[in-house]
């Protein structure tokens, strides 16, 4: 495939890089946002959306998924550069969601990045005091999310609205700064990004609602269970 | 990549579909995304009340559009949906929006809390505990708790920005100075996790306790106002009140007269032209429940070991020298 930086400015749709979206988009929608509902409601549950074959460049089945479900003419979505400057992502999201590019991560509804490229959490919109679901949704394709944070320098440990007790999360390939300051970002409650993290066809989401402790800090919390709800 | 342009391709995922001339469950697909992605907003800052646009759901007047709009946008074909309005299922609205669902999205009805996955209401919390595999999905007519203090939403959002609810504690201790207790009954303002002043919708407040650490999802949909608020499972939900006037719930002297509970909330029924009344369950499907397992006003202890599970967070919060119940009736 080609790469090119400024493409995703362009209005055009490449018809000959198009694929099918799901195969009913009524049912298939709403299946998928039921996944991302729990996991929104539930932080740290581990939800599998498999409902298309195929998924355009780098987006992995998830968040393809979820783009499907939740993009339209009325969202601004910012791309990470390897997902921006890929026709194919971009043509998809255009000709399946008509969802507009955004060039800022600010000014996004929701900002969808490799874990490797991901924009600086202050980059993004935390919302405003009066309104705080004025923010952006971030969207993260990772290598692997588990419960099992045993020997994993990554895990954290999750409490608060939705997590009866507490619940063990490792996201495979977050940077540590970007760790650091979501840990961080929680002291500015209800202002905040809510994440959702991809791994093939699994999710997790980790709203602002959410209190992340690095497990290594934490006795508690070694061996959680998987917990894989459907 | 594919080059291949397939008949299924030339549908964007955006499109709706309706061969039957409405879309599945009513709702056009644009409006139940837009209404999706409040109520991801809502239940990531709970208690926190997520402005929506678009139209209004139209729907006959009096049917509640907030609860009909989220129904719609969360309800899929495997869902099995009941209904209640204050408490039963077989009142008129009920019954027409469970037929309404039936006919629109081709779902599973019922009327046993424990078969439904989706419950919508009115004015209950039902007397069954809730799992964490059910959602609980309110009809609210008015979400702001602080409106009747301000009528001004720029101030309320203020208000709520700054957590400055100290106008609402006032309002409750006028009634304690006025009637020694707090009079406030139904709508009784609660504290969601501590951040948020939450209007539970005019349900009891013999059911608030309900809400604290509830394993199901609650969803609240204000139609007129457009507002979507939410309270994640197991999330911290406190009334309101004061170190000297705790909060306390409401509680009859009599029990059910037909299941003998002496423990959900009771309905006051006129029997004949002479005034005599009886207490029945408000909540139909736990009465029901309770008399096919052998419970009666006559023999309210049943038999033993089918005891129907209560919420227990109400048990512990029950009081006898509390509102008549008189004072409920809406
Ligand atoms: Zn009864």
């Amino acid at each position: 495939m080609s790469v090119q930086v400024n493409s995703m400015n362009r209005g055009a749709v490449r018809s000959d890089l198009l694929m099918a979206g799901f195969d009913d988009a009524v049912q298939d929608a709403q299946k998928v946002f039921r996944k991302v509902l729990k996991a929104m409601s539930e932080p740290g549950t581990i939800l599998t959306a498999d409902l298309t074959d195929k998924t355009p460049g780098a987006l992995n089945k998830s968040s393809w998924e979820i783009a499907l479900t939740l993009f339209d003419a009325d969202t601004k979505i910012w791309l990470s550069p390897t997902l921006a400057g890929d026709d194919v992502v971009v043509s998809n999201l255009r000709f399946h969601c008509q969802c507009p590019m955004v060039s800022e991560p600010a000014e996004a509804d929701f900002a969808l990045a490799l874990a490797d490229e991901l924009p600086e959490l202050k980059t993004l919109n935390w919302g405003n005091s009066e309104y705080p679901d004025q923010s952006t949704t971030l969207i993260v394709q990772v290598e692997a999310i588990t419960n099992q944070v045993q020997d994993s320098d990554e895990g954290w440990c999750l409490t608060g609205p939705g997590i009866e007790t507490e619940r063990g999360l490792s996201a495979k390939g977050l940077p540590y700064s970007f760790r650091l300051d979501l840990v961080n970002s929680r002291k500015r409650f209800p202002l905040g990004v809510d994440c959702v993290f991809c791994a093939d066809d699994q999710l997790v989401a980790l709203p602002r609602s959410t209190e992340i402790k690095p497990s290594d800090n934490e006795d508690g919390i070694r061996n959680t269970t998987q917990q894989e709800a459907n | 990549m594919s080059s291949q342009l397939s008949s299924q391709l030339n549908k964007p995922a955006t499109q709706t579909a309706g061969a039957e001339g409405y879309n599945f469950a009513y709702l056009d697909e644009q409006s139940k995304r837009m209404l999706r992605r409040a109520m991801l907003k809502a239940v990531a800052i709970p208690g926190y009340q997520v402005p929506f646009g678009g139209r209004e759901m139209p729907l006959p007047h009096g049917w509640g559009t907030g609860g009909m709009q989220l129904t719609a946008t969360v309800i899929g074909e495997a869902d099995t949906l009941k209904v209640i309005d204050q408490g039963a299922d077989d009142t008129t609205n009920a019954v027409s929006i469970r037929r309404f669902f039936a006919k629109t999205a081709g779902v599973e009805t019922t009327e046993h809390t424990a078969d439904a996955s989706l419950i919508q209401t009115r004015h209950r919390i039902p007397e069954r505990q809730l799992r964490n595999d059910q959602i609980l999905i309110y009809q609210v007519p008015i979400p702001e708790p602080l409106r009747f203090i301000e009528p001004r939403e720029t101030e309320t959002r203020k208000m709520h920005a700054l957590r400055e609810y100290g106008a609402m504690q006032v309002k409750l201790y006028e009634d304690v100075a006025r009637f020694g207790h707090i009079a406030t009954s139904y709508d009784y303002p609660v504290m969601v996790n501590d951040r948020y002043m939450m209007d539970p919708s005019p349900i009891p407040k013999f059911d608030n306790p309900k809400m604290n650490q509830m394993p199901a999802l609650q969803l609240f949909g204000a139609g007129f106002e457009k507002r979507i608020y939410a309270v994640p499972p197991y999330t911290k939900v406190m009334s309101l009140d004061f170190d000297d006037y705790p909060f306390e719930v409401q509680s009859w002297e009599e029990s059910c007269s037909i299941c003998g509970s002496d423990h959900s909330f009771l309905d006051e029924v006129i029997m004949d032209d002479a005034g005599n009344k009886m207490f029945v369950c408000s909540d139909t499907d736990y009465c029901r429940e309770r008399v096919e397992q052998g419970f009666t006003a006559e023999n309210p202890e049943g038999q033993q070991g089918l005891t129907p599970e209560p919420n227990q967070s109400q048990q512990e919060r029950k009081t006898q020298d509390d509102t008549k119940a008189e004072e409920m009736a809406p």
